[in-house]
Formats: structure tokens, sequence, C-alpha cells
């Protein structure tokens, strides 16, 4: 036979109807015999009645919901939420995948060429004188100061023959006249102009092995010397005279001869 | 009684297979049969009635989230219970922590039970609200027990099943729930300790 504790522990089971059919009946003919689980059995009976009253409780509250509506709430609120989920797992799904460790190095190498790529850039792009900002002197070899010296040379005396040789065809083209025209003056004027300019340019010619360019540059040098005194005093002879020596000397012939040289020997 | 259970148990699988497939009005159908199943296992586990309606919102949408995942033949009630206890305990967890430790510090008697005759307690109004506190104070899953063999009426067998635990564990701590609630509340039901 069972001790009581052991019927207890299925008195229990009993009320709430859990209870085996043969463990049922020896539970009953125990009940018969012993009083002090008689009275265990009373006292969980009133405790489980009692447990009821939390029961009523319950069926106040569920009495307050409208349980009709509660389906479609609940239904609505779950699809929309599945609908929000989906398009975050969408998204998270692309940065799950862009995250994934297989793809560190590959990552790794874009960022990595990225930086190779933008200092390359820089260096080859960046400005002179960006190293100048630090206040630091600008060097460059002797012979390349030479040639552009020579390139600019042989721009200028280009230039001053170019003015010069438009200067004598005005010239020499001009009828002679009884008085001096405005013309003539003008001539005059840009002479003394380009007389200036030869001045400046003597010592290039000098300087740089420009003989032909030189000698032709002081024939000019002469004759606009005399243009320059063109006024009311230079008589139609004289200025004839200059014309035929602009002829006799073929000025514009050599004039065009030497562009075409010092074109050509472009530095 | 087990072919009634086996009917509708199976009525729930076929709608269960409608869901799968995207209909919308089974999952209401299912809702409108477990909704206050679900709120009277919640209702008794926070006795506050907007926790329990959230933890039924977040039942039904947890159940659709993984309802690909039941297997047919198994117990539905169980499953969905057992989703519903899993949220209890999370949401207890995250939200009653403090407030049971603010609870447990006021005693029984502090419900204005312990003057007078205790004998004639249990007629006081509060009774409800001595058994309800009372409830709270067991243990987790004596609780839980508890209130599903009491309250959501279930048998020892789906219990086990909800509770992955096996029924002859069931039956222990139901036994050891009554005892440790007996201890609590017999001074107001004229009981001896």
């Amino acid at each position: 036979m069972k001790k009581c504790k052991e019927f207890q522990k299925n008195l229990v089971a009993s009320l709430s109807g859990e209870l085996k059919k043969d463990e049922e009946k020896l539970l009953l003919s125990h009940l018969e015999t012993c009083a002090s689980c008689r009275k265990e059995l009373d006292e969980l009976k009133r405790l489980l009645q009692g447990s009821d009253s939390f029961q009523e409780e319950i069926d106040t509250a569920l009495a307050s919901v409208d349980w009709n509506a509660l389906p479609d709430q609940i239904s609505e609120y779950v699809f929309k939420e599945e609908q929000r989920q989906r398009a975050k797992s969408w998204l998270t799904g692309i940065i799950s995948w862009l995250s994934q460790p297989k793809l560190r190095p590959v990552f790794a190498g874009i960022l990595f060429g990225l930086l190779l790529g933008s200092v390359a850039t820089y260096l080859i792009l960046k400005p002179p004188h960006l190293e100048l900002a630090n206040g630091e002197t600008y060097f460059a070899s002797k012979d390349f100061l030479e040639r552009v010296e020579l390139e600019m040379a042989r721009r200028e005396t280009l230039d001053y023959l170019e003015k010069s040789q438009y200067l004598l065809l005005d010239f020499v083209q001009s009828p002679s006249r009884e008085k001096v025209s405005n013309e003539s003056i003008f001539a005059s004027q840009q002479a003394k102009n380009l007389l200036s300019k030869k001045k400046y340019l003597n010592p290039e010619l000098d300087k740089f092995q420009m003989a032909k360019a030189k000698e032709i540059c002081d024939q000019i040098e002469i004759l606009f010397l005399e243009l320059s005194q063109i006024s009311t005093q230079l008589s139609k002879e004289e200025i004839k005279r200059i014309q035929n020596l602009i002829q006799e000397k073929q000025l514009l012939l050599k004039i065009k001869l030497v562009k075409k040289e010092l074109e050509g020997s472009e530095v | 009684m087990e072919r009634t259970h086996a009917v509708e148990n199976g009525y729930i699988c076929s709608l269960v297979e409608k869901v799968k497939e995207g209909d919308r009005a089974p999952f209401r159908e299912i809702i409108r049969l477990y909704q206050k199943k679900v709120f009277v296992l919640a209702y008794s586990y926070f006795r506050n009635r907007e926790d329990a309606m959230d933890i039924v919102q977040e039942t039904f949408l947890r159940l659709h989230e993984k309802i690909n995942m039941f297997e047919k033949g198994k117990n539905f009630q169980s499953w969905l219970l057992q989703i519903a206890k899993n949220l209890c305990i999370d949401y207890y967890r995250k939200n009653y922590s403090r407030r049971r430790e603010l609870e447990s510090e006021k005693s029984v008697e502090e419900l204005n039970l312990a003057s007078g005759n205790p004998a004639d307690s249990h007629r006081s109004s509060d009774l409800k609200a001595i058994f309800s506190t009372c409830i709270q104070k067991l243990a987790e899953k004596q609780r839980m027990i508890f209130v599903m063999k009491h309250y959501n009426g279930l048998q020892y067998n789906e219990i086990a099943q909800t509770l992955s635990i096996s029924v002859g564990t069931v039956k222990s701590l139901h036994f050891k729930a009554v005892q440790n609630l007996k201890g609590l509340v017999s001074p107001y039901l004229g009981i001896q300790k």
C-alpha cells in the first residue's frame, strides 16, 4: 500500500480529471480509510474553487474585447507588418550579402586601388606652383633657360620684321606727291616705334647667332631713321630716294627670306 | 473526445495549408478560433488587458511568419500556445522584471486582508486579487502550468506538448504549484498550512 504522501500527489491530478482509472480506484479506496488524506482533499477542493474567482476576472477582461472585429484587425496588422518586413528584409539581404566576410578582401582591394589611383592622379596632375607655395625656389637648367630666351628673341624678331615689312610695303607703294601726305607722317610715326623696338632687340640679336636677321634689321634701322625724319622738311626727291633705296637693296625680299628662315627654326 | 479533437486538428491543418498558400480568410478563421485562448494565457500571466492584447497580436504575427514551419499531424493548439508562452516570457522579462521586484516587496498581507479574521477573508472582494497575486508569485513553469490547466482548460498531455516536457513533469509541477499556492493563500481560506 502506498504511503499518504504518494496518494496526496495524486489528489491534485484527480481533482483536475487527469488520473487514470486504476489510479483513481486506488485513491478512492485509500480515501475511505484515511482521514488525513480526506482532509487534504477537502482543502485542495476549496483552494481550487477559490482559484475560480480569478476566472471571474478573466471573464470580465474577455467581455471587454470585441472578438468579432479582432480577427480582421489582427489580420490587417499582420499583413501590413509582413509587407514592411519583406521590404526591410530585401534591403537587409543586400546589405548582409555585401557585408559577408568573403567579400571583405574585394572591398579592401577596391579601396586600395582607389587610394593608389587618387595618389597617382594627384602626383601627375598637381600644379607646379604648389611646390613654390612653401617658399621654395624653382630650378631650371641653363640650357632650358637659353632655349626659352632664344625662342622669345626669335618671336620678337619675327614680329619686328613683319611690322617692318608692312610699313616698307606701304611706303614703297605710296605714290610720290608734291606734298608730304598724312600716310607718310603715319609711316614716320610707325618707323619711330619700330626704332625703339630695335633698340630692345639689339642685345638679343648680338647674343644669339642670328647674323642674317641682324644684318637685315640693321639695314631696316637705317631706313627707318630716315623715315622718322619725314616731315615737312623732307622733299619729294628725298622720299623718292628712300623708296629707290628699299628697292635697290631688295629689302622686302630679304625680310621675306629671313622671316621664312626664322619661322623654320622654331625652338 | 479524442475523435472530436482529431477532426478539429484536421480542420486546422487544412486551414494552415491554405494560409501557407497566401489565403487570408483561413488566417482570420484561425485567429477567430484561438484568440481567446491566447488572451486568457496572456491575461493570466500579466493581469493586464492591454499587455494581453499585445501578446495576442504578436502571437498571430509570429504564427504567420512561422506558418511554413508547422508540420502536419502536430497539435496546432500546443504549437500556437508555445509561441504565445515564449512571447509572454520575453515580454515579462522585458517589461515586468522591475515591476515584479517592487511587487514582491509587497506581501500578500498588504492587500487589506490581514486585518480581522482571515477565515472571513475569502468572501472579500479582494479574493481575486489574492489569487492572482499568489499565482504571480509562483515559479515561471509552475505558473504557466497552473494557468494552462485551470484557465485555458488544457490537459496534461497538451501542456506537455506546449512546454516541451513530459506528462510526468507536468503532473509533478502542477502538484508543486498547487501546494505552493495553498501555502500562500491558506490563511485567507481558513486552510491550515
